[in-house]
Formats: C-alpha cells, structure tokens, sequence
C-alpha cells in the first residue's frame, strides 16, 4: 500500500497589505478595494510563488495544488489552469492539483474539459482534476444564482468526464448545457480520466453524489479534530450503502504547517505570516468581523431541509478560525501547525491515525510569510517529517486496508 | 384567517384568504406575510374588512412546495395563471409589494382584462438607469457574525425600526421564522440574484398594455427600491398615480400599516 500522499499547497496571498488593513477595511473578499494592489511590490510574485511550488515539486513532495478565487486577497489565482500550465513546464514528477476549477461560474464547462485535457497532455498525464461549485463569495464575484448551484455543477461535471472517455461528437442534452457537438480536442493522456477530486463540507448529498462517481472526497474545512474524523466514517458510510468500500485515498484534508528546527524558533519564524492570513486573509471568509460571506441566508444554495437542520445548531456569533484571539486558541483547531519536526510529525501522524485520511494537502505559505521561510520550513517538512509519516502511514493503510483497490473505477455513473 | 393547501400541476400552494366578496390577490414581499410570518400582519387585516383577501405563498415559500424548474419571472407568472385557474378567478383587483409588484406588473401586462384595479407598493421589476436595486443577498450574510443591521436598513427606513426588529432579529431568531426568510431568499434568488438582478428588461415596454387604474406607492426612503421605479411605473403605466407615504423605508405596509391601508382601500373602493 502507498504511503500517505504529501501535497504542497499554495493560496498565493496578497502580501504587501498595510499593518493597519484590518483595522481600516471592512473585508478581504469581494469588495476589498483594488487601489490597495501595488505594482512596484507585486512585480515578481507570481514567479517567486510559482518558484516555490516547482521547489516542493524539487524536495519530493506527491503533488502541487491550486485553487479558483476571485476578488480577495486570500489567493491570486482566478484562473489556476494558468499557474498551472506553468507548473507543467517547470516540474517533472509531481501531481498537479487543481481543486479545482468552480464549474457554475464558466459559461460553458467544455472550457474546462478543454483546459484540463490540455495540462494532461502538456504534465504527461499528472493532472489531478478538482470540481468545485463555489461558496458565497464566488456566488457574489460573477453573480452566481445559488437555488439550482449544485444541479448546475454535477451537470457541468458530468458532462466534462463525458466528454473525455466517450468518443465524440455526441449531444448532450442537458438542462443547463445543451450542446450538440461535444467532441474533445485533445484528450487527456490518463485513462480511463484524470482522478476527480471535490471538495465538500461534511453535507450528506455532496458525499453521495461523490461516491456514486468513484470519486476522491476532499473535506474542505481548515480546522481539524472530531469533525475530521466524523467526515471520514460518514464518507466511508455512505461508500458503504454504494456497493463501495472507503480507504485512504478517496479522502483528502488541508491543514497548514510551519516547521523550524524548534518549538520556539518554528512560533517566533511564523507568527508574523499567520496572523496575516489569520486576520487578513480571512476577513470576509473565517471570520465574524466584518461580514462573513462564505455560508449564510443571502446564498441559499441549499434545500430548505438541509438549512432548517443547519439552523438547529447553528450559534450565531460563534468564533471561526479567523477570530483566534492568541495562540492557545489557534493551536487548538489543529488548522496551522507549528513545531519542531519532531512536534509536527507527531502532531500530522496523529492525525492520520485518526482520520485515516491518504492525501493531506499542505500549505506552507501563510500570509506575507517570505519566500526563505516557506522555503526553509517545506524543506525541513521535505526531509524530516515527511520520511516518518510514510513510514508510519504505509504500515497503518496495509494493516487497516489489506484489500484496498486504490485505482479510480473505470465506470461513472451519469 | 383560514390557510388552505391548493393543487396546482401536482404541487401544493399554501393560500391564506380572509373575508367575503370582491377578489383581491395579495402577491408578497420580504417583510411581508409568508416571508415572515405565518399570520396575517395589521395591513393586510384592514384589506380584508373590505372583501375577500387571497394571498397565496410563493413557489418554495412557507408550505408552497418549491419548484426548482423556476429560473425567470416568467416561470412564476405562468404558475400564477395556474394558481388563477385553480381559485376560479377570472378578474380581481391585485396588490403586490417589493418581488410581489414585480409578479403583479408582469401578470397584468400578459393580462390586463384580469384586473379590475392594480396597486404596486414598492414594486421591483424594473431596470432605470442610474438606480440600481440593492443587494439584498449580500446584506442578508450576517455582520459581526450575528448582525442584521443593514438588512434591517435596506428594507425599513432605519434599522432600528420596531417591525424591522422583530422581522429581522439579530443573531438567531425562532426556527420557523428563520426558515421562512430562508425560503423567500431562495424563491428570490432564483429570479433575482443573476444580472438582470431583480427586473425584467423587457417590462418596461410592456407596462402601456395595462388597462386597469394603477396606484403605485413608494415609501419616501426606500433602500431597496429607489424611488425613480416608482417613478418609472407610474410615467410608463397609463393613467398611474404616484403616491408616497413619509417617514417611511421599502415596507411601507409595514411601517406605516393605516396609512398604506387607507391609501389602497380608497383606490380600489373609487
């Protein structure tokens, strides 16, 4: 059984924000006002961002990820695939993650396809390829209504996967994307097709509509604990009723860490760089200053039902990872960790342990954290944490997993 | 107040009527009945001493089952001929706020000899340059992770307004309540959130198909519909007259309940 799959993930912050940001602006999302974007200081972060990503890919790491955003100041990439094609040019071993590219704000999800099986192609077949719907602030970037979002997004997905393992030209005759000449040009090099990864929040019908497909299930929250674990037995659940069984692969988590040659020196190092992201960065998303955007009544997406049961535990007011208030409260969310490699390796392997979980997603970069110190702590990630979480997650999967058929089924439902 | 449940194509209406005699077809709004409240609020009290009062929920909204094939107000006004159809109503005076006015306006250019009299009470609908509707969606995302002050805001005269209070309570109000602004925001979303957000281009040129005598009222600061609708309703609509309630926000139903009342029961008594 392969080891746990170490990926290097990277946001591409803005960095240059004033120390006062948070006190003047009202929200690092959407709205955050663009005069606040500086030339002479941004010039070259996309190729010290990108550089460091082909680092990771240089130190060992299973795979680079990437993700759409819009309008913020949380990650500069409004198309990944563009990153992307860079990645497939300045790498050679490693995965590329997209997770992913949000299907209802493209026009026409042929696009994707398209895009995809070009960075197939262009990777020699290392494309991972993430769906996402959106969450509030992407509803509110390219007015996205939200009531039929999910419908919309399973029918752009299954149509993409369509369009790559069944000849063309064909008709699809969808209720969103009618098209009468779907015919791919080119295909992507991975048969049957690249893995699919999405992302959820814990919700029942995203998980089944994930594992009716055959498909990777990425939880998306940035806090881990019971809730990971939960998510893991739901999903393998839910496996369960399809006919299928769970194993470490099909799962996926994003966590933060920073490494350093000590407890004390790994704090000191990154303090600075998380409590940007922390205050900054998620201000409009994880945070209750200002306004939050990402899940709330103004983006219904969700039936009814499914929000009256939201409701029912729902605390309003509740702090989110953002309103961290010191670091005691920080460090129990396990969303960052810090340490020593020893601390982290621990830490991570627990974890693992834990939620059984074969692909953890990794950012390194936090904030306006400078390009030496993400270097030095993936390095250090590379070559001391990494070799003892394989080793341990490789004889836990055996153990737990003996039988585990770890390839994408070929069928898909449609 | 009596609430039944009516078939329509196979999905249920939830119909609230009130009163005997004249027909008259309440289309709702967000601080409105159905929206919510399960009840009927002191406006809508004072309408019903007049005549039969017929308010039915939006498709999704209080124990209306949803329709998920609803992308356009073209999809609701044609559940609305059906909803016409099943309560036998044939010509009726029509009064509608906020999203409500839009569907009144849209049903009575497609049917102008089905309404006898037409008051829209900061009806939505339109697209007038240089006065965008607000964003109701985005200032229904709770500020300071509990408050609702500019939701309050945007469709009162001010958010401490004792109705806005109780209809838009900060944090987390009774389960029911909540689900029902829920529900109107997803009904709402499905017609208003994209660009065209919360008009129909096209309406505008229609509006001189309508026969019936019209009253348009707006409250005097109204934060979501501004005023030039109003406006606009009234210089496109034949023979409409433009009244406006002082001191009050969008909700003038709400806000100042006697006087929107009397306004509307002398018009369609003329």
């Amino acid at each position: 059984m392969k080891p746990v799959q170490l990926f290097c993930w990277h946001f591409m912050a803005y960095p240059h924000l004033d120390k006062d940001f948070d006190q003047k602006e009202y929200s690092g999302w959407v709205t955050v006002p663009n005069r606040l974007w500086d030339n002479t200081k941004a010039r070259g972060l996309y190729q010290e961002y990108i550089d460091q990503l082909a680092y990771a890919d240089e130190l060992g790491f299973d795979g680079m990820v990437l993700n759409e955003h819009h309008q913020n100041i949380y990650g500069l990439m409004p198309s990944p695939n563009l990153i992307a094609a860079a990645l497939t040019q300045c790498t050679s071993r490693g995965k590329i993650v997209i997770l992913g590219n949000l299907l209802p704000l493209h026009l026409n999800p042929m696009r994707v396809a398209e895009e995809y099986a070009m960075l197939d192609q262009m990777s020699d077949g290392r494309l991972i390829a993430g769906f996402a719907p959106g969450g509030g602030p992407e509803t509110f970037n390219y007015d996205v209504p939200s009531a039929n979002t999910r419908e919309k997004f399973w029918e752009a997905a299954d149509l993409i996967v369509r369009s790559w393992t069944e000849d063309g030209p064909f008709a699809h005759e969808g209720r969103y994307f009618p098209l009468r000449y779907v015919n791919l040009w080119p295909k992507p090099l991975q048969k049957p097709f690249p893995p699919v990864w999405i992302p959820g929040s814990r919700s029942p019908s995203t998980m089944t509509e994930v594992a009716r497909r055959g498909y990777c299930y990425f939880l998306s929250s940035r806090s881990h604990g019971g809730e990971t674990h939960r998510a893991q037995q739901e999903f393998a659940a839910v496996l369960e009723k399809h006919g299928d069984k769970y194993h470490p692969f099909r799962f996926g988590i994003l966590m933060s860490a920073y490494v350093a040659e000590t407890d004390q020196q790994a704090r000191e190092e990154c303090e600075e760089g998380v409590w940007y992201f922390l205050k900054n960065c998620l201000k409009g998303h994880l945070r209750r200053e200002g306004r939050q955007l990402t899940y709330g009544p103004g983006v219904p997406y969700i039936p009814a039902a499914a929000w009256k049961e939201y409701l029912k535990d729902y605390k309003p007011g509740r702090k989110l990872l953002g309103d961290a208030e010191n670091w005691d409260e920080l460090d129990a969310s396990q969303s960052i960790i810090v340490g020593s490699p020893e601390t982290v390796t621990r830490r991570i392997h627990n974890l693992i342990e834990k939620a059984k979980v074969g692909n953890l997603l990794i950012q390194f970069q936090l904030g306006n954290m400078p390009d030496h110190l993400s270097r030095k702590s993936m390095k250090l990630f590379a070559e001391k944490v990494a070799p003892p979480l394989r080793d341990a997650s490789a004889s836990q999967f055996s153990k737990e997993f003996p039988d585990a058929n770890i390839e994408q089924p070929a069928e898909v439902a449609h | 107040m009596s609430g039944r449940i009516v078939q329509v194509n196979e999905r249920n209406v939830q119909v609230l009527e009130n009163g005997g005699g004249e027909p008259l077809l309440y289309l709702h709004g967000f601080a409105d009945i159905h929206s919510v409240k399960e009840s009927w609020l002191p406006f809508h009290e004072k309408l019903a001493e007049r005549g039969r009062l017929i308010a039915p929920a939006h498709p999704g909204c209080a124990r209306s089952d949803e329709n998920k094939d609803i992308d356009t107000v073209e999809d609701v006004v044609f559940h609305y001929l059906e909803v016409l159809d099943a309560l036998r109503l044939t010509r009726f005076d029509l009064v509608g706020t906020c999203v409500g006015g839009w569907i009144a306006a849209e049903i009575a250019v497609r049917h102008p000899e089905k309404i006898r009299r037409l008051v829209l009470i900061g009806a939505a609908g339109l697209f007038v340059q240089g006065a965008l509707i607000g964003d109701v969606f985005m200032n229904a995302q709770p500020e300071y992770g509990s408050s609702y002050a500019s939701l309050r805001e945007m469709l009162f005269s001010r958010a401490d307004h004792p109705m806005a209070l109780e209809f838009f309570p900060d944090g987390k109000g009774e389960l029911e309540d909540e689900l029902r602004r829920y529900q109107m925001l997803r009904l709402s979303s499905r017609v208003g959130f994209k660009p065209p957000y919360f008009y129909n281009y096209s309406l505008k040129n229609r509006l001189h198909r309508i026969t019936s005598p019209t009253l348009v009222i707006w409250g005097e600061k109204d934060n979501f519909v501004p005023r030039a609708h109003g406006e606009t309703y009234t210089e496109k609509i034949p023979g409409a007259k433009l009244t406006t309630i002082p001191g009050s926000g969008h909700s003038a139903h709400v806000e100042k309940p006697e006087e929107a009342a009397r306004l509307v029961r002398e018009f369609l008594d003329k």
